[in-house]
């Protein structure tokens, strides 16, 4: 499975995820809004209703008024006058709430403006008929109950009625459609809603378990190549290990062999010095018998040079001068293949990791190199160090090997100043050694960690071994070295070891 | 040396053995040298044609061996002189470049009686030479075979 496959999979299924949610929210906002949508439908169905009911009550509380005004006409009883008292002072606040209930609708206004006037009127023609009993004039309140003014406003307290009634009916059957419709919609939008929220669960669904097959899949193959790396790491490593023996060896036997010979050239240039002694006291006595009087025997067996005078003296200077410069390459030669040798050898021993106290080793190191330091008019500050599990000789070669570079290769007439600072960092534990001394040109950086080769002035004796020795000691150990410096500025050389180390990170290193 | 004792020197390198030679001689020891370049040559008179040693019986030998040999090591020898019942008494002088712990230790074990390292320094090689043949001046060796 490819890489692009995978992303466009990855984004399908966000995708879908998020399609799935737009719906949901979709679905939710339409229903809230569907459902108050319905809701206010119902209430204006309600709304009508009550208007209808507000009317037909008013209409009643006309009637009972009217009766009860008719009866007291008839009767003069006084319990009519309260009964019509109690209809009339009902009729005008049932008046002002239809015409709060109505006064939306611009058609029942108009209408309720008709009703309302009808209804004043006939309410004084009530009034008036009843003042007429109340003043015994019966006759008269007969006369305009007989009246057709009171029937014209009857008639049209009818009629307003009706209108109203009308209208109210149109609009109950126009808002009940509504409400009807309203939630039709609500139920259809959450019925459609939800079937696309299960396809695209399904959807889903499909779509996880077909990347759980392919993930397994991967997941299969890579243990495959686990096991086929490991097994491949394994081979190069012991490989690698055999080749290391093998150059450890070779070097072995190359110093050796070349020390042998070695030992002839050293040998016989000492013989040859000893033939020159005895061959330029046999030119001197020569010289002296040609010259002179005849020397005496004791002269010639001297072991001491003899005078030698011109061209003769040069030529025993000369002898001596070739002589030295065999003698001083030999003793370098020499002291290179014992350096091999010593590598090749700590490259053969085996390393026994131990709990150390770095701070204490590192003490017993400098104390050892206190007369150096004194000499060099260094101080060497110790901070406080991890303690790390490593092997005890490798760490001692390692610091003394730093601390030594550090005090040899400080300024001149500057004091020295040397730190050592320790840290620890994910498993490791993290050694800086860093000095004000003279610096290494950045150009020189990888080449002073090579075997035999040196950097800057070389005033001071060496082989240009200690840092190749240092670095395949901490390489040994698993961990890894580098330096920071600048000429003239003094150096830091880091040094990062595995806080417990053991036999076993060596050979996965090795 | 008082009795003739033979020094037989196995050293692969002439140069080597005309120095030893020499140094031995300067150390005031006049016994007979018996130069071997390689192993094989040396065993052969050793242990004589059939492999015995009984050739050597009665003689007083003092054998100065070279690790470093072209055909067979060092090491096959010392073993061999001193696992031979006529040869086991014969002192052996392991004079070789190693100075590896492991293989003096070994040559020590094997039943060697001195391992001196050549030094490179010529005086240094002299003077272990010398002392050596003042050693040999002074000390008693045993006839082969008893």
């Amino acid at each position: 499975m490819t890489a692009d496959a995978q992303r466009r999979r990855a984004l399908g299924q966000i995708l879908l995820l998020a399609a799935g949610f737009l719906v949901l929210v979709a679905i939710s906002a339409s229903s809230v809004v569907l459902v108050n949508k319905a809701r206010d439908a119902s209430s204006l169905v309600v709304h009508t209703v009550e208007v209808e009911s507000q009317i037909s009550n008013l209409l009643l509380e006309i009637r009972r008024a009217e009766s009860a005004t008719r009866a007291y006409l008839l009767t003069s009883a006084p319990q009519f006058l309260t009964e019509y008292q109690a209809a009339a002072a009902n009729i005008v606040p049932a008046a002002d709430q239809l015409a709060k209930a109505t006064s939306d609708n611009p058609v029942q206004v108009e209408n309720y403006a008709r009703l309302r006037k009808a209804i004043d009127q006939r309410l004084s023609e009530f009034s008036r008929g009843i003042d007429r009993i109340r003043d015994n004039d019966v006759a008269t309140s007969v006369t305009v109950l007989r009246n057709g003014t009171s029937t014209e406003a009857v008639q049209a307290i009818a009629d307003a009625g009706r209108a109203m009634r009308a209208e109210e009916d149109r609009l109950f059957a126009m808002r009940t459609a509504a409400a009807d419709r309203a939630q039709v919609l609500a139920s259809s939008v959450t019925i459609a809603g939800s079937g696309l929220v299960i396809a695209l669960a399904g959807l889903s669904i499909f779509l996880v378990r077909r990347s759980a097959r392919a993930r397994d899949h991967a997941e299969t193959q890579l243990r495959d190549n686990n096991v086929n790396l490991e097994a491949t790491v394994d081979e190069r490593t012991a490989d690698l290990r055999e080749a290391n023996d093998e150059i450890q060896r070779f070097a072995y036997i190359v110093s050796h062999d070349l020390r042998s010979p070695l030992v002839n050239i050293m040998g016989f240039t000492s013989e040859l010095e000893e033939l020159r002694g005895d061959i330029f006291r046999r030119i001197a006595s020569l010289a002296r018998a040609q010259s002179a009087a005849p020397v005496t025997a004791d002269n010639a067996t001297d072991t001491a040079e003899p005078a030698l005078e011109g061209p003769d003296k040069q030529l025993s200077e000369d002898f001596t001068e070739a002589l030295g410069f065999i003698k001083s390459s030999i003793g370098k030669m020499d002291r290179l293949i014992s350096a091999i040798l010593n590598l090749t050898r700590e490259g053969r021993r085996e390393f026994e990791p131990v709990r150390i106290d770095t701070s204490e080793l590192i003490e017993g190191i400098v104390a050892t190199m206190a007369h150096q330091a004194l000499e060099a008019q260094a101080q060497i500050r110790i901070e406080p160090l991890p303690a790390i599990v490593s092997d005890r000789l490798a760490l001692e070669q390692i610091f003394s090997n730093l601390i030594d570079n550090a005090l040899k290769y400080l300024k001149e007439g500057v004091p020295g100043d040397i730190r050592v600072r320790g840290r620890t960092k994910l498993g490791f534990a993290i050694f800086e050694i860093s000095d004000n001394g003279r610096g290494i040109d950045p150009k020189d950086h990888q080449r002073i960690f090579d075997l035999f080769r040196r950097a800057g002035t070389q005033d001071k004796p060496g082989q240009g071994i200690g840092l190749a020795h240092v670095r395949a000691l901490v390489r040994r150990l698993g961990g890894t070295m580098s330096v920071a410096s600048e000429l003239h500025h003094g150096s830091t050389f880091t040094i990062t070891l595995p806080i417990n180390w053991n036999v076993n990170n060596r050979n996965r290193e090795a | 040396m008082s009795n003739p004792v033979t020094i037989i020197m196995i050293e692969d390198d002439e140069g080597h053995a005309r120095l030893i030679e020499r140094n031995i001689r300067r150390s005031g020891v006049n016994n007979e040298i018996i130069p071997f370049t390689n192993g094989t040559a040396a065993l052969k008179y050793l242990f004589g044609q059939d492999g015995t040693g009984l050739d050597h019986k009665g003689n007083a030998l003092l054998i100065l061996l070279d690790l470093n040999l072209p055909d067979t090591s060092g090491i096959d020898i010392l073993k061999q002189v001193k696992e031979n019942k006529y040869l086991k008494a014969t002192p052996v002088v392991v004079l070789t470049t190693t100075d590896d712990s492991h293989e003096i230790k070994r040559c020590y074990e094997l039943g060697c009686n001195v391992y001196i390292t050549k030094p490179v320094n010529y005086e240094s090689f002299a003077n272990a030479i010398r002392q050596l043949g003042l050693f040999f001046s002074v000390i008693q060796v045993p006839p082969a075979a008893t």
